[in-house]
């Protein structure tokens, strides 16, 4: 490159990018400050006195800080611990529940040989094309009318079999060797042992990596859960916190804290498991 | 259910050799089924069936607590629908919301990805600072927001020059705010995507295009775009079905207002629903929504896969 060059263009060249370099990090820098800004903002008023925050003056530090909030949650008004038990015990039921269900039927679709299997698959894809959303009405009086109005079944069980899953699981089981579970069969293996102790340890990474985003998923869940629960022992985090802001619509920090608490239990979940949440978001593209 | 299995191979395993295909085979489509059926039944009563029962409620003026004491109307709930105000001015609202959100959404994912794969220093403190708000749930992100434009709030302090009192109170500036708290909510995971798309492009290209002499746009255009094709069109499809489909912004942070504002089709699901219990109506508006999206999401394909060829 530098002998086609004059020498100099090519320091030029070099002084070109080294600006470039400069100019990258300040962009992917500035943006990345610029997102973590509304953090800092709900930490910071949380533990902001009441009278600084009444002020209604801008400030990224405050001038003086008080613990008294959390304090409140944390120790006065502990709602907010069955709060965050109703939503982590939904969350792992869910979970649970699709990573049994999806493999159990992904299992079928592509170990064992029965009439009609690829049209089963083709339905369940073809719901990919229907959004959650648009179906609220008819389900809900479905699940009115089995009476579990009101309680974690009705958060648990309506979204619990989504494609998703299935078609994450299909791709992955079908690229299992075959030889495996043959050689498991002369041993005597039946379909349960091969699913179970084959096929299902094999398949971890994937398991995990669903898991972790279907858990993120049922833990965040909004308008389903603001529909079927109206019994504040039964909320989850994320309907709690609004439930409070109605109570306290004039203290910004107690409102703060409430959220930086919620918050809490997934942001420690995503600093763990970094890496396996964002390849879970990353195998989703293969659906579209 | 362990023990049905086991005693269905036991059975064939001693074997009446003349009858073994057929038998081989109802035994196959029973295992089959076994295993298929905790995800079918949920899949049916909570999937299939209530999508029939949704178009069969929207031809009824449909009674919540009797039932059976519905009005069949026909297609009447879809000729309201015609000629109601509020669901035109949701379907425009939302259309709205879509038309900025998507855009900024897919922009911005697209340049945290290409710059965060020059292996920069702190990459993966980037990576976390990027993706973070999506591990949130919309009402803790709307609340903050509504905190960023209140007053004091940095969001107000940065538009101050331009508005009066928080931007959620003004015609003009309340579905912006909504915008931008939802491009800071979703970016990082449509940046997550683009990042695996942009690091399965084959470096060699890049190298053989640089002795050709090629410059960094060049590079862009002929490598970088063709070859992300796949996770931008996955990014441009789900963004849009999934911002198409808002309800929590609004409810938390402006209950639809300023004056109807901010009111979109799924917000007008739920009041018809669950606030004035409308249900047949409210099934009408659910099913017109699944047309438009199913529409939307075929008309992407078809824009976006052509554009890019």
């Amino acid at each position: 490159m530098s002998n086609s060059s004059a020498s100099n263009r090519f320091v030029d060249r070099i002084g070109r990018e080294r600006l470039s370099r400069i100019a990258l990090y300040v962009v992917m820098y500035g943006i990345a400050i610029a997102f973590f800004i509304p953090f800092w903002r709900m930490f910071q008023l949380s533990v902001t006195p009441a009278g600084l925050v009444a002020s209604g003056e801008f400030f990224l530090i405050p001038s003086d800080v008080t613990f008294a909030y959390w304090e409140r949650f944390l120790v006065q008004e502990p709602i907010i611990y069955q709060w965050a038990f109703n939503t982590f015990l939904i969350a792992s039921i869910t979970t649970f529940l699709v990573l049994v269900v999806d493999s159990m039927i992904a299992f079928s679709l592509t170990r064992l040989k029965w009439p009609g299997r690829s049209v089963v698959l083709g339905v369940i894809l073809a719901s990919f094309m229907i959004p959650g959303y648009v179906n609220i009405i008819p389900l809900f009086t479905v699940v009115n009318n089995l009476g579990m109005v009101n309680s974690y079944w009705a958060i648990i069980l309506p979204f619990a079999a989504g494609p998703l899953g299935v078609f994450l699981l299909v791709q992955f089981f079908r690229d299992i060797p075959k030889e495996l579970e043959e050689a498991a069969r002369l041993d005597g293996f039946s379909p349960f042992r091969i699913y179970a102790q084959i096929i299902m340890p094999l398949s971890t990474p994937i398991l995990t990596a669903l898991g972790l985003f279907v858990f993120i998923w049922s833990w965040n869940q909004f308008l389903w859960p603001l529909i079927v629960l109206n019994n504040d022992q039964l909320y989850t985090l994320p309907i709690g916190v609004v439930t409070l802001r109605s109570v306290n619509a004039l203290a910004p920090n107690v409102i703060m804290t409430s959220l930086a608490l919620a918050s809490l239990p997934l942001f420690i979940v995503f600093l763990l498991f970094q890496d396996k949440l964002i390849s879970s978001v990353q195998m989703q593209a293969g659906t579209g | 259910m362990a023990e049905n299995v086991d005693t269905a191979t036991a059975n064939t395993s001693s074997g009446f050799f003349n009858r073994f295909i057929s038998e081989r085979s109802t035994r196959e489509l029973i295992i089959g089924l076994l295993f298929a059926s905790p995800y079918l039944t949920l899949f049916a009563v909570f999937m299939l069936y209530p999508l029939a029962k949704g178009l069969y409620m929207s031809l009824f003026e449909w009674n919540f607590l009797r039932p059976s004491e519905s009005t069949f109307v026909g297609v009447g709930n879809y000729a309201r629908l015609l000629s109601d105000p509020v669901f035109w001015n949701a379907l425009w609202n939302t259309l709205e919301f879509v038309a900025m959100t998507v855009p900024l959404i897919v922009g911005l994912s697209l340049v945290l990805a290409l710059g965060l794969n020059k292996e920069l220093v702190g990459d993966r403190l980037l990576q976390f600072l990027y993706f973070s708000p999506y591990v949130l749930t919309v009402s803790v992100v709307g609340l903050i927001w509504v905190q960023m434009f209140a007053e004091g709030g940095i969001g107000t302090f940065l538009l101050g020059s331009l508005i009066e009192g928080s931007p959620l109170n003004s015609n003009l500036w309340a579905m912006p705010s909504l915008v931008i708290t939802t491009v800071w909510w979703q970016t990082g995971f449509y940046f997550a995507i683009l990042l695996a798309s942009r690091q399965n492009v084959p470096e060699r290209l890049y190298e053989a295009a640089r002795l050709d002499g090629a410059g960094p746009w060049r590079m862009f255009r002929d490598i970088t775009l063709p070859h992300m094709k796949n996770g931008l069109l996955f990014v441009v499809i789900a963004s849009t079905i999934f911002q198409f489909q808002v309800f929590g912004q609004p409810f938390v942070m402006t209950r639809g207002g300023p004056s109807g504002e901010t009111q979109t089709l799924v917000y007008y699901l739920y009041q018809l629903g669950f606030e004035t219990r409308q249900l047949g109506f409210g099934s009408a508006v659910g099913y017109t929504l699944l047309a438009i999206l199913v529409v939307v999401s075929a008309l992407n394909y078809y824009i976006v896969g052509t554009n890019n060829e």
